[in-house]
């Protein structure tokens, strides 16, 4: 689970960390309010919160947004109301967000700091040692991918223990890297351990703060923040889960999410209905060679509940771009008559006006084709998942 | 000969009066499998599905002497379960359950470190020698005893790999999934390691997916291997247009390994041969002959 920037720094803040005076805004009036509340004199920094990176470089599709990205500096104060304007209910479109964008439906005003050097900060898990790691650059924002990929030393790694404080010659390490000067030293130590606590505390899976600004004092001040939570320990985190944002995620992922599925949603024309993410994947793979787009993946994992899976199918069906549903369900712990009865009960409720090609391997795949074919609904057969493909392209073509 | 489990394995399993576990290990057991009891605490000294039922898994261990032990706990109960697994000595623990939270994985990994327990999954649907041992949820019936290991991080992908070994008129020595969380027990290379040291063993097919440095960490480990049995690989997620992530730490972390396209040209850059299709393994495998 992902949260706003904003919420981001208010946990960080919590752990000793320093973040810049800002003020959440839903409106062009409050957004100047907030302006003048949280500095009596500009440039004020008015940012749009959906949760994505890169979202100075982004850009709205609505014209009347303007042609800056989500970040903007304002010098006068006459200025917020309308540049706030041009931000809020607008779409926000970035690498990240992908060719669709994010609707911002709240910016955060904060004002500006004036800061000698930034680098970059985060705290993430790598997957093939399972540890916890610390990743620091003395970069701007822009050259991080570039530096991972090309100058790996750019870039310092720094295990961290999994149960308690940062090590003392940690933080000196952080320091030396960064080269930074003596008065930062205290500072720096607060951050590195304020961020490992938030990260432990809380069952973050991901960090960042990109970038750290180094004020003239010495003093560290987190300019921007993003923390990613680990959703299978959200149990643990209950006052975390009111943070969470529908609006950030579609009706039918959010439906999806409800009988515990996981559903994606781009902008092609079929929609995959599967029993694992890789098989998705393969899928999606599949249909791309033949220039067929994917428009949503649902991925009712081993689902036992009849009624939670045809409602889950359901979600397939009603969705207006899918023009083509491909159903490729490998039964093992899933049995595949409980998806067979899944498609016929959701058919019935909002009928099946697209074709449907269906494959079933594994538990149960006999009893499953037994109940479509009493059912007469008009779904086409396949084998292996190539198949299922193949003639899915057949039949979107003549349906075209 | 297979890797990790044949029929002599003596498997425990902790969770085993569970609806899902009963199901399961009456399936296992009805395959063959030597399940030689089973753990919940509470409930010991009953029997259920006609095997014994213990408290500890220490107790179990020193009635049964199993050796494995397979896990339909629940997630949040994972992490104590491995490690009282652990303790008892158990030389293999294959966990079922999904949505073991990621600090937890974090420190079952380094309470494992300098133990003799290898962990399978979690989120796997576990390993299978067929014909003589299931731990986990395969759906056997698609299964026959033959000589290509199948390791995978995709769970339903493994079925399908399995299916590819069916068409190409072959068997599979042991199938394992290895899971398709974040963080997992063992990865391609300890894997790849016993199939390479397993005379049944003829060739190996892995199946890779988007995320993390597995397959390219793999690749390096097969490339500097002096005698390499031939290993077929499939990645799954070339069209994947965005995920939902945020920032760029992930990217980092791996180096700037995003796509597939740079694990597929890392496994063939160490002499792995590789498929854009998955139903393309079939083929490769016959050309193997």
């Amino acid at each position: 689970m992902n949260i706003h920037e904003y919420q981001a720094k208010h946990i960080l803040s919590r752990y000793g960390i320093k973040i810049p005076k800002g003020m959440i805004a839903y409106t062009p009036t409050e957004a100047r309010a907030a302006a003048e509340k949280v500095s009596g004199r500009g440039p004020w920094v008015l940012k749009a919160q959906v949760q994505s990176g890169a979202r100075r470089k982004g850009y709205f599709l609505e014209k009347d947004a303007g042609g800056e990205g989500g970040i903007r500096v304002v010098r006068y104060r006459r200025h917020i109301a309308e540049t706030a304007a041009q931000m809020l209910g607008s779409t926000l479109v970035t690498m990240q967000t992908g060719p669709l964008g994010k609707k911002v439906s709240r910016i955060y005003v904060e004002a500006f700091n004036e800061v000698e050097r930034n680098f970059y900060m985060a705290l993430a898990v790598s997957r093939v040692a399972a540890e916890l790691t610390l990743l620091v650059a003395s970069l701007k924002d822009e050259d991080i991918l570039k530096a991972a990929l090309n100058k790996p030393d750019k870039i310092l790694k720094v295990k961290l223990d999994i149960a308690g404080d940062t090590r003392p010659e940690q933080v000196r390490e952080v320091i030396d890297f960064l080269k930074l000067k003596p008065r930062s030293a205290a500072h720096l130590e607060k951050l590195i351990n304020g961020l490992h606590r938030a990260f432990l505390e809380n069952d973050a899976s991901m960090i960042e703060i990109n970038p750290v600004g180094v004020l003239k004092n010495g003093d560290l001040i987190a300019l921007d923040a993003k923390i990613s939570f680990d959703d299978n320990a959200l149990f643990r985190h209950p006052d975390i889960l009111t943070l969470k944002d529908d609006c950030e995620i579609s009706e039918r992922e959010l439906q999806a999410s409800r009988y515990k599925f996981t559903y994606s949603e781009f902008d092609g024309s079929v929609g995959c209905i599967v029993n694992g993410d890789g098989l998705a994947l393969a899928a999606m793979d599949l249909l791309r060679d033949k220039n067929i787009g994917t428009a949503c993946f649902i991925n009712v994992k081993g689902g036992v509940d009849k009624d939670k899976i045809a409602s889950g199918i359901k979600i397939i069906m009603t969705n207006p771009r899918v023009e083509g549903i491909l159903l490729n369900i490998l039964g093992g712990f899933l049995r595949c008559d409980l998806i067979a009865d899944g498609i016929v009960s959701a058919a019935s409720e909002v009928g099946l006006n697209v074709p449907m090609v269906v494959r079933f391997e594994g538990t149960n795949k006999e009893r499953a084709r037994e109940i479509l074919e009493n059912s007469r609904l008009p779904v086409i057969w396949a084998d292996t998942m190539e198949e299922s493909v193949d003639k899915l392209a057949v039949a979107l073509e003549e349906a075209a | 000969m297979s890797v990790f489990v044949n029929k002599e394995t003596k498997v425990l399993c902790q969770g085993i009066t569970g609806t899902q576990a009963s199901f399961h290990i009456q399936r296992s057991l009805d395959y063959g499998t030597k399940v030689v009891g089973g753990v919940t605490p509470g409930k010991g000294g009953t029997l259920h599905l006609n095997l014994p039922v213990f408290d500890t898994v220490k107790e179990a261990v020193a009635e049964t002497g199993a050796t494995a032990s397979v896990l339909y706990v629940p997630a949040k109960a994972v992490k104590s379960a491995v490690k009282e697994a652990a303790d008892a000595g158990m030389e293999l623990v294959v966990s079922i359950a999904d949505g073991v939270p990621l600090k937890d994985m974090l420190e079952i990994k380094q309470l494992l470190k300098g133990t003799k327990t290898r962990l399978i999954g979690p989120n796997t649907p576990g390993i299978i020698t067929p014909g003589e041992a299931r731990l986990g949820i395969f759906p056997e019936n698609i299964h026959n005893p033959g000589r290509i290991g199948i390791v995978s991080r995709s769970s339903t992908l493994t079925y399908e790999a399995v299916l590819e070994t069916k068409r190409a008129g072959e068997g599979q020595s042991t199938v394992i999934g290895l899971g398709d969380d974040v963080l997992i027990g063992m990865d391609f290379i300890d894997t790849l390691t016993a199939f390479h040291n397993d005379a049944q063993t003829d060739a190996i097919i892995m199946i890779g997916q988007l995320g993390g440095a597995f397959e390219e960490v793999a690749a390096a480990w097969y490339k500097q291997l002096e005698h390499k049995k031939p290993v077929i690989a499939f990645v799954a997620g070339n069209a994947v247009p965005f995920g939902h992530k945020m920032g760029y730490a992930g990217d980092i972390i791996t180096k700037g390994y995003i796509s597939v396209q740079d694990k597929k040209d890392a496994l063939s850059d160490a002499g792995i041969i590789v498929v854009d299709h998955i139903n393309d393994i079939h083929l490769k495998l016959a050309g193997l002959k």
